[in-house]
């Protein structure tokens, strides 16, 4: 130690009890962490990354291994660039924020196609983006918190600043896949300065 | 009407002295001292019917007459002899069970017969002295458990218990297939209208028990196809078959859980197994042999489940294994010592305070589950070293309300709901040797889910850590440190007596 200036997080170290169990000490929970170990965050450990473009800008979906999905803007949406403003779930004939689902089967939540428009986002150049539903499925929720904030959405963490849960039939998950974009095809295209 | 007439129709229409009793409405014990019984209630018996039920000596039966017309034999020694013959031969001796309890399948006949002596006395004493609703004697599903039940337990050396080994008893007579029959097609005369409703109608006991009274169905109809008062019969009962259930026992505990690969219960999916094993068949294994040779039967019910990459420490959760058909209702403090040994040696699980419980304080796993305090430890990692600030931020002493909707990892499955969840502290520690690493102890309410109180989930839970610091964050490891749950008693199986 180069110097004996008092640790100021002293007093929080932790220090693990004694306890014995099937006649072995119980590991303490730090054993879990392993420094060599590189530890995908949340989206990197349960989700698969999708694009879908939609006149010209990208957005991203973030497919869970149990079939949910999340629709995002793709880091590469011109309404990061632009200045994010305002978002709203009235498309106009019907406000997607009344949305209801009951049950385990989400019964009552609407019927989505890939191209519906799910959300308007307003930008704060004045432009405004129809955000596509992005596949077929069910509208489980939408982020009812973009609609208080939608500034939050330009620093949200990824996946923070979801527009929606939706919840594609199982029978028609191959088929989505399929037509959407890789992370790879998304960032061949991005190199070839498509989007 | 007096007693002394009463018996003396009885007797002439066939009828045994235990039913004769019932007849005067005999009560409890007052069929033990039968002689007795007829004195103090002013009867005369003849004296060769009275040799003929004295207990010590059995003289040989006129065969005409010693079978009764209304319980047809049930009551009488022979059928009370058959009976203890065939439990001792059944599997009776494997079962340790204290109590018994007699379940009793008899022919339907004889609630014919009962109603048939009903309109008998009727007929005989008139409607003002034998009532049209209320049967004239004790029925005899009541009788059996006043004569029968006392008579086989003290012979088997049993005490009568309703949740003791239940003996299934099936019992037949000869005439009972002709006299259904004869109720069939006079149930299609007493009720057409029903009969004409419905498809097929079901003769029941129940049916019976509920139409067949004289206030319901006149003498004269029921005399078309059976005859009042009943005739006497051939045939004793025959003594069909003995099927023995064994009392259903409840053996409570606590369980640690070491492994983070081990399911709660077998993890199947699509047909495939997940995980080699689980708590509950490690548990049931070790515990289940002892009480039952079906282990596939067994229920095993814990205070809440952990996921599988969890562990369980500290006193651990409490569970209960409900063993249906019970060889064995008891163990001895060193048994279960020696379960508990073998459960630990597995090394995954180890369970302690094992014992076997009343069944009623189920409820203390089953209740109240929203009500139970449970307590966390969580390893959380943060993405730069954590400050002071952070540290003092995540030390709250008093409890506050989150919304937590249904985690996305379970929402394909549950139904979307936003749950209100009190946390009532939250303590924080950090790792010397890295401190972007905490430690973080969390007392939540039950069905608080952990994971996503760490990391908020994009915003689902709210209040969360995350919000709280402000900075992202997640969870690399859990632990379950404590269930608030005084049950079942600490007891040291270890200790030797």
């Amino acid at each position: 130690m180069a110097t004996l200036e008092e640790d100021p997080l002293a007093p929080y170290y932790f220090q693990q009890e004694e306890q014995l169990i099937c006649g072995q000490l119980v590991s303490p929970i730090t054993d879990c962490y392993n420094a060599m170990m590189n530890y995908p965050s949340m989206v990197d450990r349960f989700f698969t990354r999708y694009y879908y473009i939609k006149a010209g800008a990208a957005y991203q979906l973030l497919y869970h291994s149990n079939r949910i999905c999340l629709v995002c803007l793709a880091p590469t949406h011109p309404a990061y660039g632009e200045g994010i403003a305002k978002v709203s779930y009235n498309v106009g004939n019907v406000d997607r924020s009344q949305n209801v689902v009951k049950g385990k089967a989400k019964k009552g939540g609407m019927i989505l196609q890939a191209d519906t428009t799910l959300a308007v986002l307003t930008t704060d150049a004045g432009n405004t983006y129809k955000i596509p539903s992005c596949i077929r499925g069910k509208l489980v929720e939408v982020n009812t918190a973009l609609l208080a904030d939608a500034k939050q959405l330009q620093l949200a963490p990824e996946g923070a600043g979801y527009f929606a849960i939706l919840l594609p039939k199982i029978e028609n998950c191959d088929d989505i896949k399929a037509s959407l974009l890789t992370q790879q095809q998304y960032e061949e295209q991005l190199k070839r300065g498509e989007t | 009407m007096k007693n002394q007439a009463l018996i003396d129709y009885l007797a002439a229409c066939g009828v045994c002295r235990v039913c004769q009793l019932r007849y005067l409405k005999a009560r409890g014990n007052e069929y033990r001292d039968m002689q007795q019984t007829f004195k103090r209630l002013d009867v005369e018996v003849s004296p060769s019917a009275e040799a003929q039920d004295t207990p010590d000596e059995q003289p040989p039966k006129k065969p005409r007459f010693s079978i009764c017309s209304t319980c047809l034999g049930l009551f009488s020694e022979e059928f009370q002899t058959q009976l203890i013959e065939g439990i001792l031969k059944s599997d009776f001796a494997n079962y340790d069970s204290e109590g018994i309890v007699l379940a009793i399948s008899l022919p339907m006949t004889l609630q014919l017969r009962q109603l048939s002596m009903w309109f008998a006395l009727q007929r005989q004493f008139g409607r003002s002295a034998i009532d049209d609703n209320c049967p004239p004697d004790v029925p005899i599903k009541e009788a059996v458990k006043l004569i029968l039940h006392p008579i086989v337990c003290a012979r088997l050396g049993k005490a009568y218990d309703a949740n003791g080994l239940m003996i299934n008893i099936d019992v037949r007579h000869s005439v009972e297939a002709a006299e259904v029959a004869k109720l069939a097609e006079l149930n299609r005369a007493a009720f057409p209208a029903k009969a004409a409703h419905q498809k097929r109608i079901e003769i029941s006991r129940g049916l019976l028990e509920k139409q067949y009274q004289p206030a319901r169905i006149k003498a004269e109809l029921f005399e078309k196809y059976l005859p009042i008062p009943p005739t006497a019969v051939e045939d004793a009962l025959q003594l069909q078959a003995i099927e023995l259930t064994g009392p259903l026992i409840c053996v409570a505990g606590r369980y640690r859980k070491l492994s983070r690969e081990l399911s709660h219960t077998p993890w199947v999916l699509h047909g495939k197994r997940i995980m080699e094993e689980s708590i509950e068949e490690i548990i049931v294994r070790h515990v289940g042999p002892h009480f039952s040779e079906t282990l596939e039967k067994i229920t095993f019910m814990s205070s809440g489940r952990e996921d599988v990459d969890v562990r369980c420490l500290g006193k651990g959760r409490p569970f209960v294994l409900e063993i249906a058909n019970a060889r064995r209702s008891s163990m001895t403090r060193q048994q279960a010592h020696q379960m508990e040994q073998a459960v630990d040696r597995t090394g995954k699980v180890s369970i302690h305070n094992l014992q076997v419980v009343p069944r009623e304080q189920l409820t203390h796993i089953k209740t109240g589950e929203e009500q139970k305090r449970k307590y966390y430890r969580a390893l959380c990692v943060l993405e730069q070293p954590v400050t002071l600030d952070i540290l003092q931020k995540l030390q709250i002493s008093a409890s506050f309300d989150i919304q937590q909707k249904t985690p996305i990892r379970v929402l394909h499955r549950r139904p979307l709901h936003t749950r209100p969840r009190t946390i009532f502290s939250v303590k924080t520690r950090v790792f010397r040797d890295n401190p972007r690493l905490l430690i973080i102890d969390v007392v939540s309410q039950a069905g608080t889910y952990i994971k996503e109180l760490v990391h908020g989930e994009f915003g689902r839970t709210t209040p969360s850590i995350s919000s709280i610091i402000g900075k992202p964050i997640d969870i690399l490891a859990l632990d379950v440190v404590g269930i608030d749950l005084d049950w079942p008693a600490d007891v040291n199986n270890a200790e030797t007596e």
